[in-house]
């Protein structure tokens, strides 16, 4: 054995012993450069809490094209008059100044999965070691014939995702003749939301009761029966507004016709409507499929539970409505909080060379308002089951409020208002 | 020459043996505290990061409840001596460990 080779031996063994106890590790964590794609329940919890639990030391860039937050959550008492918008607006500028997070004002058009990039709308590339995608829903309008246009045209509109639309359906609804006619369809699940369309048409019917009573609500749910809270629901529409809401399920849209403002379904008979709110079938995000990471069914991404990582792209996470969901887990905004929070972690514990939590744990809580004040809630608890690689819901925990009541109603401003700061603050 | 080259290199990986025990021991710390920080931000959406509420907001205050009393509560309400609106149903979800480690977490030393 000569000197060099003993010597090299030597420093290999001691090298290797760095490398496995973590201190070279741990200088990943402030070298790695993370990209988060998407500032709403998801990824600006991500962002912050990828600052918070590296204690500040983590680099995290928060890519979104938005000027502010707009809740989803709420945005249905937008939709009934009762709200603004602007009460349920939250700036971005909470995870700069009091996290540390690099905001970049921009929208991702491509991502390089070889490079390890992302492309920017404007042409800049930001490279990434580690990518966490929140980019929400996809709205599948092309499964609806017609609806590409009658959107675009406003004759139709969506307002599932909250802004411009939101408004644009509440004053649509109250430029409505007394004695016009609401329609709302909803998708097949899952979609983004489970209980909105039902809470969506509570509000409804709540600002045509009190403003052109002789209006009528017409639910067509391509669903089987009410997906959530469904006793509740009913209970409200029979109890609060007798004789305006109309729900009939097992009706799936198939077109509109936007010159006539008609609905044509797959079964039965075409309807029309003064006000058309067509929820077309949903998917990840568009930036995940173009990106080839919707191997669910080419709609949403499979991911491993214990990071959130996707199971078909090495460092990239996928978090909120885009992913293919574990069993009796909604797409919901405190859900994407959650996932965040479990990814983040994640993250911080790969970068610094130890294991991810074996035992992630993940709750949702979803208040719905029958009225403006009145509330029903729907809570779970979902723990990670090693054995199945999925979370499931507790046996005995979680369920529902036994009936809508005002001090729900305050308990669902002051949810909001924490969960907002939780998420952006 | 060869000797001393020799006990120079035993003693350089014998001394990073040893840190990597120490340091083996200090991650385990830190893993553990991010394990429970992140099981602890569960709680966060309602009442707020770290357990702080947004002032004025109704839900109802954690964050100046001591230790000890935060995780009689949480048990209260897992087993049923205590009833609420919607703290019931998530408390029985966790096991008595995890309810644990959140208030200690969240509730403040004794």
């Amino acid at each position: 054995m000569n000197r060099r080779h003993f010597l090299g031996q030597s420093a290999a063994v001691a090298g290797l012993a760095f490398g496995l106890n973590g201190q070279a590790q741990a200088s990943s964590l402030k070298s790695a450069q993370i990209v988060v794609v998407g500032a709403g329940y998801g990824g600006a919890t991500a962002a912050k809490y990828l600052r918070m639990f590296s204690n500040n030391t983590a680099q995290v860039t928060l890519i979104e094209p938005n000027p502010e937050f707009i809740s989803c959550p709420l945005s249905n008492l937008v939709v009934g008059g009762s709200q603004q918008l602007s009460a349920l607006s939250v700036p971005y500028a909470g995870l700069a100044k009091n996290h540390g997070v690099k905001m970049v004002k921009d929208m991702v058009a491509s991502i390089d999965r070889q490079k390890k990039t992302v492309q920017l709308a404007s042409g800049q590339t930001i490279k990434y070691d580690k990518l966490v995608l929140s980019p929400g829903i996809g709205l599948m309008m092309d499964r609806v014939e017609g609806l590409e246009e009658a959107n675009k045209a406003g004759v139709t509109l969506q307002a599932w995702k909250a802004g411009a639309e939101t408004t644009a359906l509440h004053k649509q609804i109250a430029e409505m003749r007394d004695g016009g006619v609401y329609a709302l369809s909803i998708p097949l699940a899952p979609y983004r939301c489970p209980p909105g369309p039902y809470e969506r048409v509570c509000q409804v019917a709540n600002y045509l009761q009190k403003n052109k009573p002789k209006s009528k609500v017409l639910v067509f749910d391509a669903n089987q029966d009410v997906t959530s809270k469904g006793k509740l629901f009913k209970e409200a529409w029979a109890k609060l507004y007798p004789g305006i809401i109309q729900y009939t399920p097992e009706h799936n849209v198939t077109a509109v016709d936007a010159k006539t403002r008609t609905i044509k379904f797959e079964v039965q008979e075409d309807v029309k409507a003064d006000v058309l709110n067509i929820l077309p079938p949903m998917r990840a995000g568009d930036l995940i499929v173009k990106a080839g990471l919707a191997d669910a069914n080419a709609r949403w991404s499979n991911v491993n539970f214990l990071n959130f990582e996707s199971v078909v792209a090495k460092d990239i996470h996928i978090i909120g409505d885009s992913i293919q969901v574990a069993p009796a887990m909604p797409k919901s905004g405190h859900m994407a909080n959650q996932h965040a929070k479990v990814t983040a972690a994640a993250i911080v514990a790969e970068l610094s060379g130890f294991a991810v939590n074996p035992q992630p744990v993940l709750t949702n809580t979803c208040y719905s308002f029958v009225n403006a004040t009145d509330v029903v809630h729907v809570a779970s608890v979902h723990q990670y089951v090693p054995a199945e690689k999925t979370f499931k819901t507790v046996a005995g925990s979680g369920g529902l409020s036994p009936a809508p009541t005002a001090l729900e109603g305050t308990y669902a401003w002051g949810w909001a208002k924490n969960i907002w700061a939780d998420s952006l603050v | 020459m060869r000797k001393t080259l020799a006990m120079t290199a035993l003693m350089l990986s014998g001394l990073a043996c040893l840190t990597t025990g120490t340091t083996a021991q200090a991650q385990d710390i830190q893993a553990q505290r991010l394990y429970n920080q992140s099981l602890a931000a569960t709680c966060a959406n309602c009442h707020g990061t770290n357990g702080v509420s947004v002032p004025g907001v109704t839900v109802p205050m954690i964050n100046h409840l001591p230790e000890s009393v935060m995780y009689e509560l949480l048990m209260a309400y897992k087993t049923g001596k205590r009833t609420g609106t919607i703290m019931h149903q998530l408390a029985k979800g966790y096991t008595d460990e995890q309810l644990k480690t959140i208030a200690s977490v969240l509730g403040k030393k004794n």
